[in-house]
C-alpha cells in the first residue's frame, strides 16, 4: 500500500514538473508578454522594473527557469503583470477559498444526487424513473455548462425572479452557482452508476449472492454497489478539473469573486505572469486531488495493492 | 416423501425478438440423500431447470410447472421471504466460474459469514468460527487468516472449496453443483469431486450434479438425467444408462469419450451438427436433426415417455411398436 | 403446454401409420444448417444503428444543418456583417428569423456562418486529433516494453491536467484565430483516443492472426495497418465521435471567455458572449447560437451512443 502511495506521489511530482516547466515555455513564447522585448515598451517602467526585478529578464532564459523555480519552491507564485502591487499569492488567498467553498458544495451535491439516482434507475430499469432520469443525463451530458448557467439564469433571475444573481452574499447566491456546476457532473455520474450497476447486476458474484438467500436491498446495496462505485470514485478526478473549468464560467457570469474569475480576467488583460502563477496553482491542485482519489480508490479496491 | 418432485417443468424468456423455450416439460424426482446427475450440453436446459426449480430465475422468466415441491413445499408459490430461506439455508448452490462468483471486494470470511448470520442468526464471533470451521472442513489450510483474505489471493481450486463451503455452511438438504469443475484442471476437477462425495457422506445431503462431461457424473452420481433441447431424453441409475442406454443422444454421448479400451485405436466420434435455436425449437424430437436413426414421425411428434423399469424412463420413437427393432448403437 | 412439443396422445400415438417410421436418408444433410443469414460486419453495425431513433435523428440533423450552413449563406441577401441600421434589435420575423443584433446584423446568417466555423473546427479537430492518437496510441501498444512504458507515462501526465488549462495557454501563444483554436483542440484530446487504441493494440496484438502474419514475414507497419487498426475501429470510432461534441463544447467555451474566435468573425461561442450583457432584454440574441450549441452537441452525443452501441457484439438482438 505504501509502495502504491509512493508511486503515485512520484508521478504527481514529476507532472508538477513537466507542467511548470511547459507553462514556464510558453510563457516565454508569447507575444506581448513580459519576455519578449518588443513589448516591454508598452508597460509603464515601474511595472516592468519589479517584473524585471522579480523574474530576472535580462539573465538568459536557462536563468530564469532556475530562478522561477527557487521562486515557486518558496511558495512565491509570482507577481502581477499588469497592478502595481498585487501578487500572485494573494490573489489566491483571496480566491481560492471562495471558489472552494463552492466547489465543495458543488462535489457532495453530485455525489449524493447523482448516485442514488443511478443506482435507482439500475434497479427500476426500462420502467418510467429510468427512462426519465436517463433523458435528464443525456441532456445534462451534452449542454455545456455555460449554457446551463445562462438558462438557469434567465429563467429563475430574469424571467422568475426567484433567485439572486450576484456574488455570494446569502445562501441563497449559492443556488445558481452550484445547480450550474453540478448539472453536468450530476448528469455524468447517475448514467455512469446506472451502468456499472447494471453491470454489477448481471455479474456471477450477485447470482451467488441471491443463491445464499440475501435480501434483495443486501445484494443491490452491499455486493452490487460496492463494485459499481469504482467508476464514480475514479471519475472524482476529472470531476475536480471539470469544476475547476466551470467554475470560469460560473464566476464571471455571476460575478463570484473567487479565482476562476481572476483567471479569466487575467487572461483578458494579458496578465502573463498572473496566468502562469494561477495556472500553476490550478495544476499542483488538480495533482493533489487525483492523488487523494487514487489513495481513495486504493482503499476501496483491495486487488490494486496486488497489481502494482 | 421426496425431497424434490418436479413435473412437468416449463421456463421461457421473453427477450425482445421472442421467447427462448429453455425448458419444455421436464419431471424428475430426488430421495433425501441421494445424487443425481443431469448431463447435456451448453443450452440443452440442464442449469435453467434447476435455477427454475429453486426459484432462483429473475422476474423476466415465465416459469410454470404441474408440480414443484421441495420437502413438501410448493416452491412456485413461495412468497419472496420464503424462497430467500430456502435459498443458502435448505438449498445450497455451487457455480461453475469461482473467480467471477465471488465479490472481489469483500474478505472470504465476510462472504462466508453471510448466509449463516442470515439463516442460523448467529452473532459475528459465532459466525467467524463456524466460517473457519466450513474452510477446514473443506480442506483450506490455515482457515483462520484465510478469512481475512480476499478472492484474488486464492487459487481457482480454493475458491471453488470456498463456494463449496459457503453451499454447506447451513447444512443444506440439497446441494446443487452446477458444473462446479468445468473451469478447474484436471487434477483440481479430481479433489473437487471428491470433497464433494466427501461432504455429501458426512452431511447426508442430496446432491445434484450438472455437467456435460459423462466422466464426472460417472464417478458422483447413483441416478441420471440426458437432457437435450429443454427436454429429458433419458432417466435412470447410473447403471441402467452406462449398460443399456437407449436413446441415440446417450449413444451419441457415451460414444464421443475418447477411450483405449482394449488397447485399439478408435477414431473419435463426436455427435454431428449444432445444438438447435431455442427461440425456435423444432416441432418434433429436438435431436431429430442430428440423429442418424431420424425418422419422419420425429420431424412431425414429440415422443412420449416410455417406461421401461421403475428408475429407467426414455423419450424416443424409437420405443413405438411400428419402429424398427433392435436398433442398438 | 404439451402442444409445444406436440405430443400425441396414448390412442392417437398408438395408432400412427408406419410409413412415419421408416428411417430417413435425408437426415443427414440438415446438421450443418445455419439457422439465420450472415451478414458482413459493417452492415449489422449499420442496420443496428439504424434502429436507434435518437441517432439517426442526431445524424440527420447534422446534416441537415451542415447542408443548410453550406448553402444558404451562398443565397441569402444578407451577410454577415452587412447592417441594417433601420432594423436593429429586432426580436424574430419572418424576415430575420433569429432576429438582429444591435448593429442591425441578421442573426440567422451569422448562425449559419458561426455553424461553418464551429462545426469544422469540431469535425478538423476530432479528425486531427483521431490520427494523432490512432498512431500513437497504436505504436505505443504495439511496441510494449519500455517505449510503451515511456509513452503512456507522457499520456498520463497530459491527461491529469485540465484539458482547458493547456488550451488557453496556447491560445495566449499562437493569437486568437481558427488556425491556433484547431491547433490548441488538438494538443489536448488525443490522449483520450491514444489510450484507446493502445489499449486495443495490447489486447489485439495476442491474437492469433497477428501472430500468423508475423509468422509469414510481415513488418510491424504493415500488421498495424493491415490487421490490428481495422479491428480495434469499434471503440476507436466511438471515441472519435465524442471528440467532435467535444471540440465544439472547447471552442464555445473559449469564445465564451473572450480568447476564442474574435471578431469579426464570429462562432456560436462567440455570439453568445456578445449577448450576454443584453441577456435580458434581448434574450433572442443568446437563445439562438446556444440552442445550436445544445442541439449540435446533443446531435453528436446522440450518433456517439448510436455507434457504441451499434458496435457492441455482445448486445446482438
Amino acid at each position: 500500500m505504501l509502495r502504491y502511495i509512493l508511486k503515485r506521489l512520484i508521478a504527481g511530482v514529476l507532472t508538477v514538473i513537466v507542467l511548470i516547466t511547459i507553462s514556464f515555455f510558453l510563457m516565454h513564447m508569447m507575444p506581448g508578454g513580459p519576455f519578449s522585448p518588443s513589448e516591454q515598451k508598452n508597460v509603464p517602467p515601474e511595472l516592468l522594473a519589479r517584473v524585471a526585478a522579480k523574474y530576472g529578464l535580462d539573465r538568459p532564459v536557462g536563468e530564469q527557469y532556475i530562478e522561477y523555480w527557487k521562486n515557486l519552491l518558496r511558495g512565491d507564485f509570482g507577481i502581477s503583470y499588469k497592478k502595481l502591487d498585487t501578487t500572485v499569492n494573494e490573489t489566491i488567498a483571496y480566491g481560492f477559498p471562495i471558489s472552494m467553498r463552492v466547489g465543495l458544495v458543488a462535489v457532495i451535491l453530485s455525489l449524493v444526487v447523482g448516485i442514488p439516482l443511478g443506482v435507482i434507475a439500475a434497479i427500476r430499469r426500462a420502467k418510467l424513473w429510468d427512462l426519465s432520469a436517463m433523458a435528464f443525463a443525456t441532456i445534462g451530458i451534452s449542454v455545456p455548462v455555460f449554457v446551463i448557467s445562462i438558462l438557469l439564469m434567465y429563467l429563475f433571475a430574469g424571467v422568475l425572479q426567484w433567485l439572486p444573481t450576484y456574488g455570494l452574499a446569502s445562501w441563497r447566491h449559492y443556488i445558481l452557482p452550484v445547480a450550474c456546476l453540478t448539472f453536468t457532473p450530476i448528469a455524468y455520474i447517475a448514467r455512469q452508476t446506472r451502468s456499472s450497476m447494471l453491470e454489477a447486476l448481471e455479474q456471477d458474484y450477485v447470482r451467488t449472492a441471491r443463491a445464499k438467500g440475501l435480501r434483495e436491498s443486501a445484494v443491490v446495496l452491499k455486493h452490487a454497489l460496492k463494485n459499481a462505485i469504482m467508476p464514480v470514485v475514479m471519475y472524482l478526478g476529472p470531476l475536480v478539473a471539470e469544476l475547476l473549468t466551470g467554475s470560469f464560467v460560473v464566476e464571471k457570469l455571476f460575478s463570484v469573486p473567487g479565482i476562476g474569475r481572476y483567471f479569466v480576467q487575467s487572461i483578458n488583460d494579458r496578465d502573463y505572469t498572473m496566468v502562469l502563477g494561477i495556472t500553476i496553482f490550478f495544476g499542483i491542485f488538480v495533482i493533489v486531488c487525483n492523488l487523494i482519489v487514487d489513495i481513495v480508490y486504493a482503499l476501496i479496491d483491495p486487488r490494486v495493492k496486488i497489481s502494482e | 416423501m421426496p425431497l424434490l418432485e418436479v413435473e412437468n417443468l416449463f421456463a421461457e424468456f421473453h427477450i425482445g425478438v421472442g421467447t427462448v423455450q429453455a425448458v419444455r416439460g421436464v419431471s424428475f424426482t430426488l430421495d433425501e440423500g441421494e445424487s443425481l446427475g443431469i448431463v447435456g450440453e451448453s443450452g440443452s436446459g440442464k442449469s435453467v431447470t434447476m435455477l427454475a426449480a429453486t426459484g432462483l430465475l429473475p422476474d423476466y422468466a415465465a416459469v410454470s410447472a404441474d408440480k414443484v415441491l421441495f420437502d413438501g413445499k410448493d416452491v412456485l408459490k413461495m412468497t419472496g421471504k420464503e424462497l430467500r430461506r430456502l435459498h443458502g439455508g435448505e438449498i445450497g448452490m455451487v457455480f461453475q466460474d469461482p473467480m467471477t462468483s465471488l465479490n472481489p471486494l469483500f474478505t472470504i470470511g465476510n462472504q462466508l459469514s453471510e448466509p449463516l448470520r442470515l439463516h442460523k442468526n448467529l452473532s459475528r464471533p459465532e459466525a467467524r468460527e463456524r466460517a473457519a470451521e466450513l474452510l477446514k472442513l473443506t480442506n483450506i489450510p490455515d482457515a483462520g487468516d484465510r478469512l481475512k483474505q480476499y478472492p484474488h489471493e486464492f487459487s481457482g481450486g480454493m475458491r471453488q472449496r470456498v463456494m463449496i463451503a459457503m453451499a454447506i455452511a447451513c447444512n443444506p438438504k440439497l446441494v446443487i453443483a452446477d458444473e462446479p469443475t468445468t473451469a478447474l484442471d484436471v487434477t483440481i476437477q479430481a479433489q473437487i469431486l471428491e470433497l464433494l462425495s466427501d461432504l455429501k457422506r458426512k452431511l447426508n445431503t442430496s446432491v445434484i450434479m450438472i455437467t456435460h462431461d459423462l466422466g464426472v457424473i460417472a464417478s458422483m452420481c447413483a441416478r441420471i438425467l440426458v437432457m437435450y433441447g429443454g427436454i429429458v431424453c433419458e432417466q435412470g441409475t447410473a447403471r441402467e444408462i452406462f449398460r443399456d442406454p437407449r436413446h441415440p443422444y446417450t449413444w451419441g454421448l457415451l460414444n464421443s469419450i475418447p477411450r483405449h479400451l482394449d488397447g485399439e485405436r478408435r477414431k473419435l466420434e463426436p455427435i454431428p451438427g449444432t445444438p438447435p435455436d431455442m427461440l425456435a425449437p423444432p416441432p418434433g424430437c429436438p435431436f431429430a436433426p442430428r440423429c442418424r436413426y431420424r425418422m419422419p414421425v420425429c420431424d412431425r411428434f414429440g415422443a412420449p415417455e416410455t417406461v421401461l423399469s421403475d428408475t429407467h424412463r426414455v423419450s424416443c420413437h424409437l420405443m413405438h411398436a411400428n419402429a424398427p427393432k433392435g436398433v442398438r448403437p | 403446454m404439451n402442444t409445444q412439443r406436440n405430443i400425441p396422445d396414448a390412442a392417437s400415438y398408438a395408432a400412427l401409420p408406419k410409413e412415419l417410421f421408416e428411417p430417413s436418408s435425408a437426415s443427414q444433410r440438415d446438421n450443418e444448417l445455419i439457422s439465420r443469414p450472415s451478414v458482413t460486419y459493417w452492415q449489422d453495425v449499420w442496420r443496428r444503428f439504424r434502429r436507434d431513433p435518437l441517432a439517426v435523428g442526431g445524424l440527420f440533423l447534422i446534416l441537415v444543418l451542415a447542408i443548410m450552413a453550406i448553402v444558404i449563406p451562398m443565397v441569402s441577401p444578407y451577410t454577415y456583417s452587412g447592417m441594417d441600421l433601420s432594423s436593429m434589435n429586432q426580436g424574430p420575423t419572418w424576415r430575420h428569423p433569429a432576429g438582429t443584433d444591435q448593429m442591425g446584423r441578421d442573426q440567422f446568417i451569422r448562425i449559419l456562418y458561426g455553424a461553418r466555423i464551429s462545426l469544422s473546427i469540431g469535425v478538423v479537430a476530432a479528425i486531427i486529433n483521431f490520427l494523432i492518437g490512432v498512431v500513437y496510441g497504436g505504436v505505443s501498444g504495439y511496441l510494449g516494453g519500455r517505449a510503451d512504458m515511456i509513452m503512456m507515462r507522457i499520456v498520463d501526465i497530459l491527461i491529469s491536467l485540465p484539458q482547458l488549462l493547456y488550451i488557453v495557454l496556447i491560445m495566449l501563444v499562437l493569437g486568437s484565430n481558427m488556425f491556433s483554436v484547431i491547433l490548441a483542440l488538438c494538443f489536448a484530446s488525443w490522449t483520450r483516443t491514444a489510450r484507446v487504441v493502445r489499449s486495443e493494440a495490447m489486447r489485439l496484438k495476442h491474437s492469433e492472426y497477428v501472430l500468423a502474419a508475423r509468422l509469414s514475414g510481415a513488418k510491424a507497419a504493415h500488421i498495424l495497418r493491415k490487421h490490428l487498426i481495422p479491428n480495434a475501429m469499434g471503440p476507436i470510432i466511438v471515441s472519435t465521435a465524442f471528440l467532435i461534441p467535444n471540440a465544439i463544447f472547447s471552442e464555445a467555451f473559449l469564445s465564451f471567455l473572450g480568447i476564442g474566435i474574435q471578431a469579426p468573425m464570429a462562432s456560436w461561442g462567440t455570439l453568445a458572449n456578445d449577448a450576454i450583457p443584453t441577456l435580458l432584454s434581448n434574450p433572442h440574441m443568446m437563445l439562438f447560437p446556444v440552442l445550436m450549441i445544445c442541439v449540435t452537441m446533443f446531435s453528436f452525443n446522440f450518433i456517439g451512443d448510436g455507434l457504441r452501441d451499434a458496435l457492441d457484439p455482445r448486445l446482438k438482438r
